[in-house]
């Protein structure tokens, strides 16, 4: 599996690959040497590098991570390449002006709004069903609900319109 | 001596009074809100009072409370640590009116050097250096070249109605004065309806230096020397030494002495901390803070003196018993405090429940934590958490050992001042002394480290691997729905829904 990872503003590729039991992992494409012990279910890790040791510290989900080493901070923000293609698209989508695309072929599981509605960035419009996972869509930008061009149990292809947000009006 | 005492506080300066009061067999009686049921401090001592409530107002702050549980349990003092009440007369007076012994100033010293303004002035009187300037403020750039003339340049403007930074302006010869008046002025006049202004010394690279001073009842006062404590922002010390690299025997001697005599200008009694400025070579008077202060170990760790048990017996009605040349200094201590703070957020309150608990160790450490796995830290109460001290013969020794023990330690579950404080314990400058109060502020903490990115980021992708691998072999999907939640920046809701059928492979 192939992880874009974002260390303090700095990005590298990983990519982790299970071998007879073990761990290939390359940075950058390069291999890297490392072996990996968590001594606890807290977040201790023993970490094992071109012959040195290494006590760090891993807290967090699978997408954001806090690494604590030799009394420093790393922040760390990790996709793998179905969640950056899916973040490029929201980006891409709130660009383009409040319509939400399909990022990838799939099925419409559930709407979560409906149309008129007002939502915030982030509010969950609708669950798309691809590559075995159920998607949680979010709205790209804040934005009233003009229009929704798919149904529940429907399938899109990659790309197609699901909805189309129009900017909050003041009055 | 006492037979029980109630510490009116909590966390870990209330751990620190438990602590020293069971070495000298002294009972004590914690107080807790709802919050602390749970806390280190009503787990110690050797009664834990509930005082019903959340908040500190609630708590803490009530005064009718704690006397309450002070009488209730037979208390014979009250310890009130730093922070909360310790410094409020009215509380101290009400201690005293109950017939109970207040450990700390007569309520007399404490009124004296609460109000600011005034404590500088009664200061002047007594001879204590404070920052030369106008009494009174004038109206008329003449009068300011003058005065200026007199001070010695730079000097400062400072609009007698000012505040937040506006109608201060700094000059640095007698050509800005015209204009810098007439800005400063202009400024105030319109902000706050008053032109004059108060001119000032402006103390270039000024350091925060302070004197512990111990006095007993009995007329005896000796001072416990220097600390430094430049390493702050917005007046919130984060790393603080004893002593200080640009304090000698002899200054430390003659501040001792003002210390002492601003002490005994307002009758003082008791534990109490005298803050200068320091600029230049020359001192001035900043504010007296009439209790026990966060930083004391550092001051206790070169001393070798138990400052509460100090406390104690002086308020217990015993004499000192020695006398300035009993206090001796060997070695050097320095201090961080452990916050919950983000330094890459400007130091923004970080909230959480504390676990992957990682203590240092080895020689000449010591923690006063109030902090344990599984505790919740909220908005409502101070961000310390505890504070890291060390000793060493030599600064250099105290900054190699202070490092070491920055890099052992670590506390999850929220974010901490710790990467900062090493930061700066790993600047070329602060080993070399040269820093002053802005130093904190001058650096860059938002970036955060880059020496370990490659390795950081393959185990944070080992991490993740695995995490995934365990998820894919569980069936509790409660543990999973913390997975989706993660996986949408910015979405918190409905995450265990759209988990459903959910396989991260």
């Amino acid at each position: 599996m192939k992880y874009f990872v974002t260390v303090n503003g700095l990005v590298r590729e990983v990519e982790v690959v299970e071998r007879l039991g073990s761990l290939d992992v390359r940075v950058d494409g390069k291999p890297f040497d490392l072996s990996y012990t968590e001594v606890d279910v807290l977040g201790q890790v023993v970490v094992l590098h071109g012959g040195k040791s290494y006590a760090l510290s891993l807290e967090g989900g699978e997408n954001d991570i806090t690494a604590t080493l030799v009394g420093h901070r790393y922040d760390v923000s990790l996709e793998d390449e179905r969640e950056r293609a899916a973040h490029a698209a929201e980006r891409a989508s709130g660009k383009a002006g409040g319509v939400l695309n399909a990022i990838m072929p799939g099925v419409v599981v559930e709407l979560l709004a409906s149309k008129g509605q007002q939502v915030a960035k982030g509010t969950p419009l609708l669950i798309l069903s691809a590559m075995k996972m159920q998607n949680e869509i979010g709205a790209p930008a804040d934005g009233v609900i003009q229009e929704i061009h798919v149904s529940a149990g429907q399938a899109v292809v990659a790309g197609a319109k699901l909805m189309t947000l129009a900017p909050i009006e003041t009055t | 001596m006492f037979q029980r005492i109630l510490i009116a506080n909590r966390g870990e300066i209330a751990l620190r009074v438990i602590r020293t009061a069971r070495e000298m067999g002294i009972e004590t009686v914690a107080i807790y809100s709802d919050w602390d049921q749970r806390a280190l401090h009503t787990r110690m001592a050797h009664i834990a009072v509930p005082l019903g409530g959340t908040t500190p107002r609630d708590t803490y702050l009530r005064v009718d409370k704690v006397l309450a549980a002070a009488k209730a349990t037979g208390a014979e003092a009250i310890h009130p640590g730093y922070g909360f009440l310790s410094e409020n007369a009215a509380f101290a007076r009400s201690v005293r009116d109950a017939g109970l012994t207040w450990i700390g100033p007569p309520a007399e010293a404490i009124e004296a050097m609460g109000d600011k303004i005034r404590a500088r002035r009664r200061m002047r009187d007594a001879d204590v250096p404070v920052v030369p300037g106008l009494v009174d403020p004038v109206d008329d750039p003449a009068a300011v070249k003058k005065a200026a003339a007199e001070l010695g340049y730079p000097v400062m403007i400072k609009a007698s109605a000012g505040g937040g930074g506006k109608g201060l302006r700094i000059c640095r010869d007698p050509s800005q004065i015209e204009s810098a008046f007439r800005t400063a002025s202009g400024e105030a006049l319109s902000s706050f309806g008053d032109g004059r202004v108060y001119l000032e010394k402006y103390l270039e690279e000024p350091r925060h230096i302070e004197v512990q001073v111990l006095f007993d009842a009995h007329g005896t006062g000796v001072h416990y020397g220097v600390r430094e404590c430049s390493i702050q922002r917005r007046h919130q010390k984060l790393i603080e030494e004893c002593p200080s690299v640009v304090i000698d025997a002899k200054t430390r001697e003659a501040m001792g002495e003002v210390a002492l005599r601003a002490g005994r200008a307002v009758g003082y009694q008791n534990a109490g901390t005298v803050e200068f400025l320091w600029s230049k070579g020359q001192f001035y008077f900043l504010e007296m803070n009439t209790r026990l202060q966060v930083e004391h170990p550092v001051t206790e760790m070169v001393t070798g003196t138990d400052l509460v048990r100090e406390q104690l017996r002086i308020a217990s009605g015993e004499k000192l018993g020695y006398g300035q040349d009993a206090v001796r200094w060997n070695g050097w201590s320095i201090e961080v405090r452990i916050n919950a703070e983000d330094p890459k957020q400007k130091f923004m309150p970080s909230t959480g429940t504390i676990q992957n608990l990682r203590m240092p160790g080895g020689p000449f450490v010591r923690l006063d934590l109030g902090m344990y796995r599984g505790m919740e830290v909220g908005v409502d109460y101070d961000p310390m958490l505890g504070k890291l001290i060390v000793w060493g013969p030599t600064r250099d020794i105290a900054i190699d050992r202070m490092r070491r023990a920055l890099q052992e330690i670590n506390v999850g579950g929220v974010r901490t001042s710790l990467p900062a404080a090493l930061t700066v314990i790993e600047d070329p400058r602060f080993r070399a002394g040269h820093f002053d109060t802005h130093f904190l502020e001058s650096l860059d903490l938002a970036s955060g480290a880059r020496d370990h990115v490659d390795l950081v980021a393959a185990a944070a992708a080992v991490y993740r691997h695995h995490k995934a691998r365990r998820r894919a072999l569980t069936t509790d999907s409660s543990d999973r729905s913390g997975w989706l939640a993660r996986g949408r920046d910015d979405v918190s809701t409905h995450s265990a829904r759209s988990m459903r059928g959910g396989n991260p492979s």
